[in-house]
């Protein structure tokens, strides 16, 4: 009887085993890179290393940034994160583009990404459009000498921050980034968005494509000839 | 009149001695369990070899229940892996069981083979003992890397293609060697078959029929005694003097030297089924599919060795290495009883043979840390998952900032850590610009060098350019830039 009442704890601590520390779960259970949902874990994997998470910095923009977030439409998010941008250094993320993500996947990202936009902390003042034509490069001198130049230097070579006038560095960046940088700053790391460079006088959406014309104009090719039209030939 | 227990009892008694007349039970246990030891031999030195067996027996009990599940097709075998280890009830502890069991055995196998060199066990007479038990050490290593193979994940498929790959190297029937092992060209169900043959069949077959030799030789040859410095090996005198032994101190096996061997053997069951319920199973890792280009597979442990000599090895020497290595050292080990079957036994006596266990032992362990950290190998999500400190980003020019993020798209992350975070096939890149000055760094990232490649070919110069400036900004607070000591030293005015 005693031996038979051994057997049955034996049983009973045996069958008890599932509660164990080595008990692989299903969570623990290999994935393909297909089968990877979660918004977590598709930033962490594809997205940290360049534009930081809000809590890490990084080389790009930080995608944490409620003006930014404000100001991209969700059709461009998508597909600068499927198709990359050409000829710059954002990859494209999408299967069909030569990445490895899924039309899924990159969805999933969209959601994740603009569900971190915060209303209650933007400027009062409307957001400028995402997207515009450049503006007019004499009057973009004045417009960045008000805003930009107490920190980016009066020729924008340099001052409190570095150049951004930079030959090499001009040849790395979009217009359209450099835009997405004139509305959106860089707050984590010093540079304030549109709305409170001056305070009190936030930069119109004409001030901004300006600014950026006159940016933009100082780009010059491998042999350092201007890519621009002077502007009195215009 | 006699009690039923009696009655019972006396019919127990009579059908043994009918089965004893015929088949001589008692004779051939009194030979086997009751044959004389010496009594020294009852040491907690001498447990590893009943270790041993007892880890072997668990495998064959634990596989035959694996077995039943498992199928040896290469389209199912990965299913069933993953039934048994998430859905059949405590099938991950009986597969945890099956693999811890193996990773004990190779152990206390080695634990032993270090024993019985360090006692000069495998000296005059017990020669064939000694090579039988190297055989059973291939064997067992044989057994372990095709259940590597039974677990057909990713490790698998790979191990299998690295397997064949040395295989390959063999002069003149290299191919036909590889194809023999896969069962044809490419790694298939048919590879898979044979290794299940050779799993389940073949290798534990021979293990029992060499465990039997084995065995056999320490019933006609006896057990070591326990070597005592300055009793030295004669050929012509220790027949006798082993005898002497016996006849003064000898005691049967069995009940009085088998009590340490029944305590080890607990310990053996509860360190396996501890390390089974703490630690799990194994995998199975990713699926064995060569279009799977995350895979990042990794040996089992007691060959993570074997892993580190063959990622390390210089090239030149791969091919003789791998083909006369093994038999150099398995010719040296086989010879050793022939060479050395002579002279002092006990390890206080022999320096040297104490320097070789402990070169081996600190070697192994050494190769296996690094085989399991493998800093040779780049991670290969770094560029895109790897978040930089702030230290290395804050107070940057826009350059700077792209060149943080060429850093990452170009993939140098891969293989260079920055504070730590990343791969660490090259070096840290945290505090690169007090070591190389910007024209080093340009060097550097456009022709390559030491085990770098040459990137000039793929970054344009203004990601060069940006690269180099933000590498050069990478210096510690209060640590000058490094300069050109050739050059005069700028002065400022």
């Amino acid at each position: 009887m005693k031996h038979l009442a051994c057997l049955f704890l034996c049983l009973l601590l045996i069958s008890g085993c599932d509660w164990m520390p080595g008990r692989p779960t299903l969570a623990q259970k290999w994935r393909s890179p297909e089968d990877v949902v979660a918004f977590k874990d598709l930033y962490a994997q594809n997205c940290l290393a360049c534009h930081g998470d809000g809590q890490s910095k990084a080389g790009s923009i930080t995608l944490k940034n409620p003006v930014y977030l404000a100001a991209i439409p969700r059709d461009v998010l998508r597909s600068t994160i499927a198709n990359g941008v050409a000829g710059h250094n954002m990859p494209a993320f999408s299967v069909a583009a030569g990445g490895s993500l899924q039309d899924s996947q990159i969805e999933t990202l969209v959601d994740g990404i603009l569900a971190w936009a915060d209303p209650k902390k933007l400027p009062a003042t409307p957001i400028p459009p995402y997207a515009a034509a450049l503006g007019d490069v004499v009057s973009g001198k004045a417009a960045y000498t008000a805003s930009c130049a107490s920190c980016h230097g009066p020729d924008g070579k340099g001052g409190k921050a570095g150049s951004i006038v930079d030959k090499y560095y001009l040849s790395l960046v979009s217009d359209q980034y450099l835009r997405s940088v004139i509305i959106a700053g860089r707050p984590e790391l010093g540079c304030p968005d549109f709305s409170s460079r001056r305070p009190g006088s936030p930069m119109t959406p004409q001030a901004i494509a300006d600014v950026l014309a006159w940016i933009s104009f100082q780009r010059v090719n491998e042999f350092d000839q201007p890519l621009s039209q002077p502007p009195a030939q215009r | 009149m006699k009690s039923p227990v009696q009655k019972l009892s006396d019919l127990g008694k009579d059908l043994f001695l009918w089965f004893d007349d015929r088949l001589h039970v008692k004779k051939i246990w009194d030979s086997t369990a009751g044959h004389h030891v010496p009594q020294s031999a009852g040491s907690w030195f001498y447990v590893f070899g009943s270790a041993t067996l007892l880890c072997f027996m668990m495998q064959l009990v634990t596989g035959i229940m694996l077995a039943l599940v498992y199928v040896p097709s290469a389209d199912e075998a990965y299913a069933t892996l993953e039934y048994l280890t998430y859905h059949q009830q405590l099938g991950w502890f009986l597969r945890a069981v099956h693999y811890w069991g193996s990773n004990f055995m190779v152990g206390i196998m080695l634990l032993h083979m270090t024993q019985v060199y360090l006692f000069g066990a495998y000296k005059y007479p017990r020669e064939i003992t000694w090579i039988s038990g190297l055989v059973l050490l291939v064997l067992t290593l044989g057994l372990a890397f095709t259940g590597q193979v039974m677990r057909f994940d990713e490790d698998a498929y790979w191990g299998l293609g690295i397997g064949a790959a040395i295989m390959g190297r063999v002069p003149f029937i290299g191919q036909q060697l590889v194809d023999f092992m896969l069962g044809g060209q490419i790694i298939a169900s048919e590879t898979l078959s044979r290794f299940f043959a050779l799993h389940v069949f073949v290798l534990p077959g021979s293990v029992i029929a060499i465990v039997s030799l084995h065995l056999r030789m320490v019933l006609t040859k006896g057990i070591n005694e326990y070597p005592v410095p300055g009793m030295v090996v004669r050929r012509q005198t220790y027949d006798k003097e082993y005898a002497a032994i016996i006849k003064k101190e000898g005691v049967p096996f069995f009940p009085k030297a088998i009590d340490k061997d029944i305590i080890a053997a607990a310990f053996v069951i509860g360190g396996i089924v501890t390390c089974a319920c703490v630690f799990g199973p194994k995998g199975p890792s990713g699926p064995p599919d060569p279009l799977q280009i995350n895979a990042s597979p990794r040996p089992d442990f007691w060959f993570l060795w074997i892993f580190s000599i063959a990622a390390l090895m210089p090239e030149q020497i791969e091919t003789v290495a791998l083909l006369a290595g093994p038999a150099v050292i398995g010719l040296i080990l086989v010879a050793l009883p022939f060479f050395n079957g002579t002279g002092e036994k006990s390890w206080r006596r022999r320096p040297v043979a104490v320097i070789i266990v402990l070169l081996t032992w600190i070697g192994l362990g050494m190769l296996t840390y690094l085989g399991a950290t493998s800093p040779w190998s780049p991670v290969m999500n770094a560029w895109s998952a790897q978040s930089t400190p702030d230290a290395q980003i804050l107070h940057r020019s826009p350059l700077q900032l792209q060149g943080a993020v060429v850093l990452q798209y170009k993939q140098c992350r891969n293989c260079h850590a920055i504070d730590g975070l990343g791969g660490e096939r090259g070096p840290d890149l945290s505090d690169v610009g007090m070591r190389l000055t910007r024209p080093q760094l340009t060097r550097q990232v456009v022709q390559g060098g030491g085990n770098m490649p040459a990137y000039g070919q793929n970054l344009s110069p203004a990601e060069v350019e940006a690269l180099v400036d933000y590498m050069a900004s990478l210096v510690p607070a209060g640590v000058p830039p490094a300069r050109d000591y050739t050059l005069p030293q700028k002065t400022k005015n």
